[in-house]
């Protein structure tokens, strides 16, 4: 179970780091539409 | 507001697919890659689709758009191919205890990768507008014709390590419930994931075609 616990972790950290990197892209191409 | 959400269904779903839903027997601890595995594979030919939809838009209206959203699609779609040929290859690794064993799948897999980075690589080798979203087109739209054979007619056909597929020739889906929710929920949220994606790469296409037109160095610091 304790394995199984890591691999989420694991994947909740990727789609996390995934979700704000995606968000700050967001912001950055809007910026850019604006201009 | 739909970001949020996103965030929050993904979150849900992966702690539900991890904690909440029971292992195949058989599979036991490699029934994880099922959440992510399958999804990828239709985003993959998702992708691919919505490439040859727009390219055939684009052959019939000639609007650059179009192309944006061909080129967009393909790219993404060709990722989520990876995902899935990666994530299937770990899973084989686990399961049948070799990354790779040219099974029909994989084969198939190997060759929609070869065809759509020709077709990556034939776009970026055109020069001209116009020239490089006109073969691009005609190329993308002959390209999707093996799709659909390769992922689903040829597994079929021959011998595969695969299981079956998840609707069977009864046309019923045998999973038990807490892993269907899990892996439908998963489903929502990588199409979700897609959309985003793919809203984002078309834009980002947008203002690098503007760029050229304006003369401004390609590129930038996204």
């Amino acid at each position: 179970m304790s394995g199984n616990l890591v691999v989420l972790g694991v994947a909740l950290l990727a789609w996390l780091l995934l979700f704000f990197y995606l968000m700050r892209l967001e912001r950055r191409i809007k910026e850019l539409e604006k201009r | 507001m739909w970001r949020g959400l996103l965030l929050l269904w993904m979150t849900v779903s992966m702690v539900a697919a991890f904690t909440w839903a029971p292992l195949v027997p058989g599979l036991e601890e490699t029934t994880r890659v099922l959440y992510f595995h399958i999804p990828a594979a239709w985003l993959s030919v998702v992708g691919l689709g919505w490439s040859m939809v727009h390219s055939l838009l684009y052959l019939g209206r000639r609007r650059i758009e179009h192309d944006d959203h061909a080129a967009a699609a393909a790219e993404l779609g060709l990722l989520f191919c990876v995902v899935a040929t990666v994530s299937g290859s770990v899973w084989a690794k686990a399961v049948w205890h070799s990354y790779w064993n040219w099974d029909p799948r994989e084969t198939s897999i190997f060759f929609i990768l070869l065809i759509y980075g020709a077709y990556l690589a034939l776009r970026s080798a055109i020069e001209g507008e116009e020239r490089r979203a006109r073969l691009s087109a005609i190329y993308s739209a002959a390209a999707f014709v093996t799709v659909p054979f390769l992922m689903f007619v040829v597994p079929r056909i021959y011998f595969s390590l695969h299981p079956d597929p998840l609707i069977n020739p009864g046309g019923k889906i045998e999973m038990d419930p807490r892993i269907r929710i899990g892996f439908g929920a998963m489903l929502v949220g990588f199409t979700g994931l897609f959309a985003w994606l793919l809203s984002l790469r078309v834009r980002l296409v947008r203002l690098e075609r503007v760029q050229l037109e304006a003369g401004a160095v390609p590129g930038g610091s996204l």
